[in-house]
Formats: C-alpha cells, sequence, structure tokens
C-alpha cells in the first residue's frame, strides 16, 4: 500500500534526502560533462548546470513536500469520506463514541489513581538507593513501648533512639542514614491562636541523607540534634504557606512548642512532601528535642536514651556498588549483637532477631496498604469494563460492517479498489476511535476530580496528587482502537473477498437459511453479547456484594446510642497540665456542659468510641492457671459515661466520685515509683534502693482500681462465677516470677457489649476504667441537633483555658461515617461501575437485536402478511434477546462463584456466594434486557407488511 | 487529474518519454523532451524532480540506480502499469484539453 510506503518515507526523511541528494548530484554531473563537450569551459559548465536548478536544498524540500502533499491530501478526503459517514448513522456513532469514550475515560481515571498512589516514586534524592529497616524475630520484643505512626503494615520498623546511633556509628554499607518519627500532634503556640501542628522527629543527619534542601533558611544538621543545642525547627512549604503565608521573615522567628520556644531556622524544599502516603506533617524537629516536646504521653519516661522505647524508623542511603543483602548482613549482625548483648537485651538466642531491608517506596506503604486492596479491586473492575467497551465495539462495527455488505459488494462491481475500500474502513475505525478518545480525555480528567472528592468526603483528605496518566491513556485508546480495526476490518476484508452476485441478490431472498453472512455474523454476534452479559453479571454481584456490606455496617447495632451525639478531643497535656490540674479541668467542663441547654447528658473517655483508636492488654484473674490471660481492650472512662452513652448497666454497678479518687491516688503511686526508679537507674546508691524498695511497698498496697467489663469479657471468661467483686491483674501473665505486682483491677459491675474501634472487629472483652490523665474526647449527648452546640461549647472551652486546643469536633453519627468512608467509596464506586457494565452490556444486546429486526423486515413482514399475532412477533425477538441474556447470566453467575471469594476479606455480614445478591443482580439483569429487547421488538411489530414487502 | 494544466502536461510529457524511450533517468528525461519537441519545449529542473518523486510514490512509475554509458550512477525510472493506464488517462484528458481550448479560441474568431 503506497499510504504506508509514504508515512513511512514521512519517518525515514534523512535516507530520502540522500537518495534525492545523489540523483541531483549525478543530473548535475550529466549536465556539465555535456557543457563541457558543447564547449564550455569546466568551471562555468558546472555553474550554468548549477544554475539551471536553482536552489538545492529548496528543491529537496519541494520533493519531500510533494510527498506530505499527497499523504495529507488523501487522508483528507477519507476523513470527509468518514465523517459523512458517521453523520449519516448518528445512533451508531452516539452509541459507539459513549461506549469507547466511557471505557477509556474509567479505565485512565482509576489507573492514573493507581499510579500516583502506588507507582509513585519518593520526593527525595535517588529514591532508589534509600532503604528502610524492618525486623524479624521469633517473639515480641521486651520492650515498654512501642509506637508507630502508620508508615508500615506492622510496627516492625520501629527502633529505639539509641539502636538507631548505634546502627549509625556503626554500619559501614550506608553512605548515610535517618530516623524519622510522627507526624504527632503538637501545641503550637506564638503565630496568632494557639493551634494544633503536626510535627515529625528527624534526626540530625535527616536532610542531608535524603538530599532535601530548604527553600529559604536552611535545614536541620546534625549539630541541631545534640542535647545543647537550641531548639530549632524547619517547617514544610505547604504549613509555611498556610500558616504564615509565606512570609519569608519568619526564618529566626522564636514560637512555642507545648510550651518550649523553639526557633524556626528553614522551610523545607515544597517538592518534599512526604515520606509516607498520608502522613503529612507541618514540621520537622529534631529527636533530641524529644523529652522537652513530648506530642503524646511518655510518663516520664526518656524516648531519647532508653532502649526499650522503639518509636523511630530507620532509613539508610545504600552506598553505590553495595547490594542489599550485603547490607542486611552487616545490618543484622549489629541488631543481633546489640539485641542479645546490649544495654538491656530485648530478644534470646532463639529468637533469631534479623533485619530486612526494604526498598524505601516499598517499605512505608503508609495508607497505601489499605487502599491498595480497593485499587486493585477497582483496576478489575475497569478492566472489565474496557473488554465489555470493547465488545460492544466490536458488536457495533460487525453489525455495521454486515449491513455495509452490500454497498461494499457494489462499490467493488464498479471497480473500487479492495486496497481502497479497506483504507476507507480503517479511516472510519481510527475516526471513531479519536472522537472516543477525546471524550474519554474528558471523561478521565473529570473521574479524576471526582475520585478524590469521593474519596475526601467527611473529614478524611485524598493524601495523593493525582494527574490523568498519559501512558494509561495511550495504552486503552490504543486497545479499543485495535479492536475496533479488527472487528471493523476483519468482515470487511472478507466482504471484499466474496463472491459478488449472491450478495447483491441478498436482500432478494432474505429469508431464513439464505443470508450465510449474516448469519455467520450473527452468531460471533450473539457471543459477544453473551461475553457482555457474562462479565457485566461478574461485576454487579462484586458491587452488589459491596454495597451489602456497607448496608450491613450502616446498620449494625454498636451497642450504644450514636445519635444526637456531639463529640470533640481536648488535650489538656500538650498544654502543660499535670495530671491533677487534667483531673480538675475535666470535672469542671463537664458540670459547664451539662448546664448548656439542650444538654441532657455529658462524659468523657479516653478515645471516642468506633473513632479507630484501640488500646488493649492481657489481664490475668487472680486465681487463674498462669499464662491464662483475658486480651480485653482497655477504655478510660469519665463519670456518667454508660449513662450518656446509653449503655445498659446489667449488674454491679457504675463508676462513681470515689471511685475515681481511688483511681487517682494508685496513679500517683505508680508514677512516684516511676520517678524514683528512674533516679535509682542513673545513681545507683544504697539511700536510692531504699527509697525505691518503700515507693514499691507504697505502690504493691494502693488500692486497686474499680473497673467495669463488658458482657463478652464477662461471658467468655468468668462463666463459673458471679463476676463483680473478683479482683485481676495479678500480673502472673507469663512464665516469669512477678517481683512486685501492681494493685490490679477490682470488677464493679457490667455493661452491655459495644463496638470500640472499629464496626468491622468483633466484639471483644472490654475493661472501662476510670478516667485520671491524658486527653480525652468529652461525648455530650443533645437533645436535639448536636451541631448547634458547638458555638457554646468553645465558648466554654476558650474560658477555660486559652492554650487549650479544641479539635475533631463532629457528632459520633460522622465519626461512624468517617471510619466506613474506605467502604463507602468501594460501594459507590462498584455500583457506578457496576450501573456502567450492566448499560453497556445492554447497549450491545441492544445493538444486535436492533439489527436483527432491519435485517429480517422483509420476514417480519411476510410472516405478519401470512397471519403472525404480534405476540407471535414479539417472542421472537424478545426471546432471542432473553434467551442471550440467560445464557451470559448463567456463565457470568458460574465466573462470580468463582471470583468473588477474592474480595471476601473486604465483605462483611455477607458472604461472597451470597445468594439473594445473585438473584437480586440476575433480575435486574433480566429486567433491563428485557427493556433493551422490547424497543427493537416494538419496531418489528409496527412494521406494515405492505411497506416491508415493497422495501427496495 | 489535471488539476493544473501545467503539472498535468508535465506529467503527460515524462509518462510519454518513458513509454517511447523505455528507461531514462531525469536528465535523459530533460533531454529527451527538449530534443523530441525541437527545443520547443525546455522542461525545468526544479519541477521534474518532484514530479518524478510523485508519480513514483503514485506507483505510475518505479525506479532503480544503474550506471550510465558513461559509468556514472544514476536513477533509471520506468513506466509501470499503472503508469501505462494512467498515460492513456492523461492523452485523452490532454486531448479534450485542447479540443475545448481550440473551440473556444475558433469561436472567439468567428
Amino acid at each position: 500500500m503506497s499510504i504506508l510506503r509514504r508515512i513511512a518515507n514521512l519517518f525515514r526523511r534523512s535516507k530520502l534526502d540522500q537518495d534525492i541528494e545523489a540523483e541531483l548530484r549525478s543530473h548535475i554531473e550529466m549536465r556539465t560533462a555535456d557543457n563541457i563537450v558543447a564547449g564550455m569551459s569546466p568551471k562555468e559548465a558546472r555553474r550554468q548546470a548549477v544554475l539551471r536548478f536553482g536552489s538545492r536544498p529548496a528543491m529537496k524540500e519541494r520533493v519531500i513536500a510533494a510527498d506530505a502533499h499527497m499523504f495529507l491530501d488523501s487522508l483528507w478526503q477519507d476523513l470527509c469520506y468518514g465523517v459523512r459517514v458517521l453523520r449519516k448513522s448518528p445512533g451508531f456513532t452516539a452509541v459507539a463514541v459513549l461506549t469507547l469514550a466511557l471505557g477509556i475515560g474509567a479505565n485512565t481515571a482509576i489507573f492514573s489513581v493507581i499510579d500516583a498512589v502506588l507507582l509513585r516514586s519518593l520526593p527525595v534524592k535517588d529514591p532508589q538507593q534509600l532503604v528502610v529497616l524492618r525486623w524479624s524475630a521469633h517473639s515480641k520484643p521486651k520492650v515498654h513501648g512501642f509506637s508507630g505512626y502508620g508508615d508500615c503494615v506492622d510496627q516492625k520498623c520501629s527502633f529505639s533512639l539509641p539502636f538507631f546511633r548505634i546502627m549509625d556509628a556503626q554500619a559501614k554499607a550506608f553512605s548515610g542514614m535517618a530516623a524519622f518519627a510522627g507526624p504527632l500532634d503538637m501545641d503550637f503556640s506564638g503565630n496568632g491562636e494557639a493551634s494544633i501542628a503536626h510535627g515529625t522527629f528527624v534526626s540530625g543527619d535527616f536532610f542531608s541523607t535524603l538530599g532535601v534542601n530548604a527553600f529559604i533558611g536552611r535545614p536541620l544538621t546534625a549539630s541541631d540534634d545534640t542535647p545543647s543545642a537550641p531548639p530549632a525547627i524547619v517547617l514544610t512549604y505547604a504549613y509555611w504557606q498556610r500558616a504564615f503565608g509565606g512570609d519569608r521573615s519568619v526564618i529566626g522567628r522564636s514560637v512555642h512548642l507545648d510550651n518550649v520556644a523553639v526557633t524556626i531556622i528553614g522551610v523545607a524544599d515544597p517538592r518534599f512532601t512526604n515520606l509516607t502516603p498520608g502522613n503529612t506533617q507541618d514540621f520537622f524537629l529534631p529527636c533530641s528535642l524529644a523529652d522537652r516536646v513530648k506530642g503524646e504521653w511518655w510518663g516520664n519516661q526518656s524516648r531519647t536514651s532508653e532502649t526499650d522505647i522503639w518509636w523511630v524508623i530507620a532509613l539508610g542511603r545504600l552506598k553505590p556498588g553495595v547490594s542489599i543483602s550485603q547490607a542486611q548482613a552487616e545490618a543484622t549482625a549489629i541488631f543481633r549483637n546489640e539485641m542479645l548483648h546490649g544495654a538491656s537485651p530485648a530478644f534470646k538466642d532463639a529468637d533469631a532477631p534479623e533485619i530486612h531491608l526494604l526498598p524505601a517506596q516499598a517499605g512505608l506503604n503508609g495508607e497505601t496498604s489499605q487502599i491498595a486492596p480497593i485499587l486493585y479491586l477497582l483496576m478489575i473492575g475497569v478492566g472489565f469494563i474496557l473488554l465489555i467497551a470493547c465488545a460492544n465495539v466490536a458488536g457495533l462495527m460487525l453489525a455495521r460492517s454486515a449491513t455495509r455488505q452490500k454497498e461494499m459488494s457494489v462499490r467493488l462491481a464498479l471497480g473500487a479498489g479492495r486496497a481502497r475500500l479497506v483504507r476507507q474502513l480503517l479511516t472510519e475505525s481510527v475516526l471513531l476511535s479519536v472522537i472516543g478518545a477525546a471524550f474519554g480525555i474528558l471523561f478521565a480528567a473529570w473521574g479524576v476530580r471526582a475520585f478524590i472528592e469521593l474519596f475526601s468526603s467527611g473529614y478524611v483528605q485524598f493524601p495523593f496528587a493525582v494527574a490523568p496518566d498519559w501512558r494509561v491513556l495511550t495504552f486503552t485508546i490504543g486497545v479499543t482502537l485495535i479492536t475496533g480495526i479488527l472487528f471493523g476490518l476483519a468482515p470487511a476484508l472478507r466482504g471484499t473477498r466474496v463472491d459478488l452476485t449472491p450478495s447483491l441478490k441478498e436482500n432478494a431472498s432474505s429469508l431464513p437459511g439464505t443470508a450465510v453472512h449474516a448469519r455467520r455474523f450473527f452468531r460471533l454476534g450473539n457471543a459477544l453479547v453473551v461475553t457482555q452479559v457474562a462479565l457485566s453479571i461478574v461485576v454487579l454481584i462484586g458491587a452488589g456484594l459491596l454495597v451489602r456490606t456497607m448496608r450491613n455496617l450502616h446498620n449494625l447495632n454498636p451497642g450504644f446510642d450514636a445519635r444526637n451525639i456531639l463529640i470533640f478531643n481536648i488535650d489538656p497535656t500538650i498544654a502543660g497540665y499535670s495530671d491533677q490540674q487534667t483531673q480538675e479541668l475535666y470535672s469542671n467542663l463537664q458540670q459547664r456542659f451539662a448546664a448548656i441547654p439542650g444538654v441532657s447528658s455529658v462524659s468523657y473517655s479516653e478515645d471516642a468510641l468506633l473513632d479507630g483508636g484501640h488500646s488493649g492488654d492481657d489481664v490475668h484473674l487472680d486465681g487463674a492457671p498462669p499464662k491464662q490471660n483475658v486480651s480485653t481492650g482497655i477504655l478510660p472512662v469519665g463519670l456518667n459515661f454508660f449513662s450518656t452513652m446509653h449503655i445498659p448497666l446489667l449488674a454491679g454497678r457504675t463508676l462513681m466520685s470515689a471511685d475515681f479518687a481511688t483511681a487517682i491516688s494508685t496513679n500517683a503511686a505508680q508514677h512516684a515509683l516511676g520517678a524514683v526508679a528512674t533516679k535509682q537507674h542513673s545513681v545507683p546508691d544504697s539511700a536510692a534502693a531504699a527509697a525505691l524498695a518503700s515507693a514499691q511497698q507504697a505502690y504493691t498496697h494502693s488500692a486497686s482500681v474499680p473497673v467495669l467489663i463488658n458482657e463478652t469479657f464477662a461471658k467468655k471468661i468468668l462463666s463459673k462465677q458471679n463476676p463483680v467483686g473478683l479482683h485481676m491483674g495479678d500480673g502472673q501473665n507469663s512464665d516469669d516470677e512477678v517481683q512486685h505486682p501492681g494493685p490490679g483491677y477490682t470488677i464493679v459491675g457490667i455493661v452491655g457489649d459495644t463496638k470500640y474501634a472499629y464496626l468491622r472487629r468483633p466484639i471483644e472483652p472490654m475493661m472501662f476504667l476510670p478516667l485520671v490523665s491524658n486527653s480525652a474526647y468529652f461525648e455530650l449527648r443533645a437533645a436535639g441537633n448536636p451541631t448547634a452546640l458547638v458555638k457554646n461549647v468553645r465558648d466554654i472551652v476558650s474560658r477555660a483555658g486559652e492554650n487549650l486546643p479544641l479539635t475533631n469536633v463532629r457528632t459520633q453519627t460522622e465519626q461512624i461515617e468517617q471510619t466506613l468512608y474506605l467502604e463507602r467509596l468501594l460501594s459507590r464506586l462498584s455500583s457506578f461501575f457496576g450501573a456502567l457494565a450492566l448499560v453497556l452490556a445492554c447497549i450491545g444486546l441492544y445493538g444486535l437485536l436492533a439489527y436483527e429486526v432491519a435485517r429480517r423486515t422483509r420476514e417480519i413482514g411476510i410472516r405478519m402478511a401470512l397471519g403472525a399475532q404480534q405476540r407471535d412477533l414479539l417472542r421472537l425477538i424478545v426471546g432471542q434477546g432473553i434467551l442471550l441474556a440467560v445464557i451470559g447470566s448463567a456463565l457470568g453467575i458460574a465466573a462470580a462463584l468463582g471470583v468473588t471469594r477474592f474480595i471476601s476479606s473486604m465483605l462483611f455480614g455477607v458472604r461472597a456466594n451470597d445468594p439473594l445478591t445473585i438473584v437480586a443482580v440476575a433480575i435486574l439483569l433480566a429486567v433491563v434486557a428485557l427493556l433493551a429487547c422490547y424497543i427493537p421488538a416494538r419496531r418489528a411489530m409496527r412494521v406494515d407488511p405492505m411497506v416491508a414487502l415493497r422495501y427496495e | 487529474m489535471a488539476k493544473n494544466d501545467l503539472q498535468g502536461s508535465l506529467d503527460l510529457l515524462t509518462l510519454k518519454t518513458l513509454s517511447q524511450m523505455g528507461e531514462l533517468h531525469g536528465y535523459g528525461i530533460v533531454l529527451h523532451i527538449q530534443r523530441a519537441s525541437d527545443e520547443m519545449l525546455s522542461v525545468e529542473e526544479g519541477s521534474l524532480y518532484p514530479a518524478l518523486h510523485r508519480m513514483e510514490q503514485s506507483g505510475w512509475i518505479r525506479s532503480e540506480w544503474k550506471l550510465t554509458d558513461t559509468n556514472r550512477k544514476a536513477k533509471y525510472y520506468r513506466l509501470t502499469a499503472a503508469g501505462q493506464k494512467e498515460l492513456r488517462k492523461a492523452e485523452e484528458s490532454f486531448e479534450q484539453l485542447v479540443k475545448g481550448v481550440r473551440a473556444v479560441l475558433r469561436y472567439a474568431q468567428g
């Protein structure tokens, strides 16, 4: 095909250039030779020859332009014809374009999100050299505290700061190491009203190891991360813009973090947003400040010096030429030595502690670990949509080329070249795809925005930057283009090869059994429709299961009355309140809130129910065999918590003021012990030892803390006795001898079961203790709309203390909605894609039947003339459609049964092969399919026999 | 065809030359047309090569690098079957053009 050669020429221009150049040279040489023969001097001969040519580059351009002109000319011709043909059948064009646009758009949108969330690269220098350290061992480490801030799936990326310093000093495989922890909520004052800001602790070499520079000022360096260094912080670009309006004079300004004065020394590079997706901070502060700026409650323990608080993530930058396994071996050796023979061994030899190095991007997955399965599921869903769309386009192209067989035959008979016909069909397919793609791009851009909006609904911000991905767009357009070409061209090629006569005669004998090509098409068309229906059934069943999951979670009784409750967080600890002051503040606030008109009851708790926060412990019941512990959730609560939340009291009594007094004194004894122990640790002498022993004694003999347990706790563990009045927590949690048992807990009552952190989790044993310190969530039960109380609440809090930040204000119902946001997102998106699949499949069905009716108009006319009833015709057409829908549904259900078990972990209260969902989806499909059949069937019934028989 | 008379006639002349002479290079075509028209027509080199290229791309002529009698490398063109057909068409349309033009001229005279 010359058109291909011409396209090829456009790309092989340099070769063409050389060829032309050689040809022109030989021409000039020949004329020069002739001129010499004619008597000119050689110089003059050549001059004349060249003169006749004019400018040679211009000449070459003209040759090439002739080429391009021809190409564009014929392309334009084909395009004009194509546009005309498409405009002649607007229905076909609209459906095909819409199908393509939806397929291309949906895929591009979802893949763009996946690209941004899962395949993004870290915003640091040479991210491929960066590894994150992760430990593993056969048992849990003996450590006091463990903290993770959502950077890794579990908390096995946390290390103590002293250990990080040892690793940093000893490991030779890394050109640099960095530690970080956070972000943590900190009280940020000195810049207008006090507010909560999110600070991440970083080691001194954090910025240099990552290769991140300061936008203005300077980054933190090793000299800032020493105990004696003046406290300094670096703001993120976003926070600098948001809180300081991009004011360059902030460098050198002093602000207060949790009442510690710090100096702003720099603003980080705008490109450096976060390492872990979803973890965005407002500023960075050196780890050495961790003992002064706490950010979270650590009692009087030191996170900078104690080896049994594991809280920082360690990153290393591999030296060039060092492999991951080499570095891993070295890191493991250092880790093992320190864990087994270090200052305070955390593992035994048999635990085989090891370090694994993960590429930082994969290791720091954070929120993506939650979103990833959803995205993969959506990816499969839209993949199905793309398949359905392709099948749809294929069916449409087939139907069309079948109806155009006669046109082709006529044109062939009139002497058109086959190549020419094929080229024109090709142009039409491409044209269709290009228009579809154009709409697809719009749809993709809109889809990405809609997705982010959907994700960010409520209080959750979608923490990823997403833009439509051009590679994916190219891919999807390519796929649909190929589909269009194959299915448009294949029958056309076959059509152009056929013997002309039967095709031309076809209409004269379009009774069943003679239209060979149409029948062959119809078989392929049937297969396509069945495939589409089957695929859409799979998508619909998946969507149905996810929607039911959402509804189940929604309708679940959490064990308390979530209506009309306003909740908000108050954190006096970061405003510098002591435990005693906190206690006074809480009871004070409780009284004032209760006095607000419209408030019927007020209480508080350390975590709000169903906000995702969870504390727990293993508790041993006195008298039970050793090691037989109850793994229980723990929630410290305030007075009236159960009456406010409408949690029923089943036995015993609820907490009273006296219980809080008991808890406070026990808590004080524990604190005193902790303080003495720390002193004894640093100055071990006999006086200190004696003080420790007496503090120990005082703590052991302090009163046990009165607690309530829930029904599950009572049933599961204490089935034989009446639990009220029992004592637990004697410390017999393990084989180790308990030297100084704590005062433990006394059960004073039993309350009804409630969900604690998440709706999805099964109800676990729960223990409610009196809240005596730490931050708290207040719960206000209102008579009416709880949001109307917000202004009053703010007034009361700001009058109680000016540095008291009030955060996370919302209703309990909103809170529950928020924890369900992933489920809601999934159920919404999947129902959207399910509906899309359904519509596309029905368009396919409709297209096929409409084509059938058009093709068989004459037959229908004859049947009517011979006395067929409308009912018979209806059965003829609809019956065929329903048959296809039924076959497709059966195949789809079979496929769904095999596929849906892969999403069973995302389901709640519904099994992956839920018959109700399957039946409902089948009925839905049947109804919509009937509709799709009915329209062409009605057209068939309206056929006027006289017109049909006279047709042509 | 005959979008533009001059181009049309250059195509016609070239095709005719190739059909008469068999195989010829560009320079040879120029010389032949000059000689055969008794020096009345002179083909402009600047137009010939684009035309040759275009006709080759359209499949009317085919080219091949060969040695001339004087041992020089040159690109030789020859007519294809499609070119033969094109030549017949071009001749017809030229005849018609001439007839038409002559008729108009006669009308103007008489």
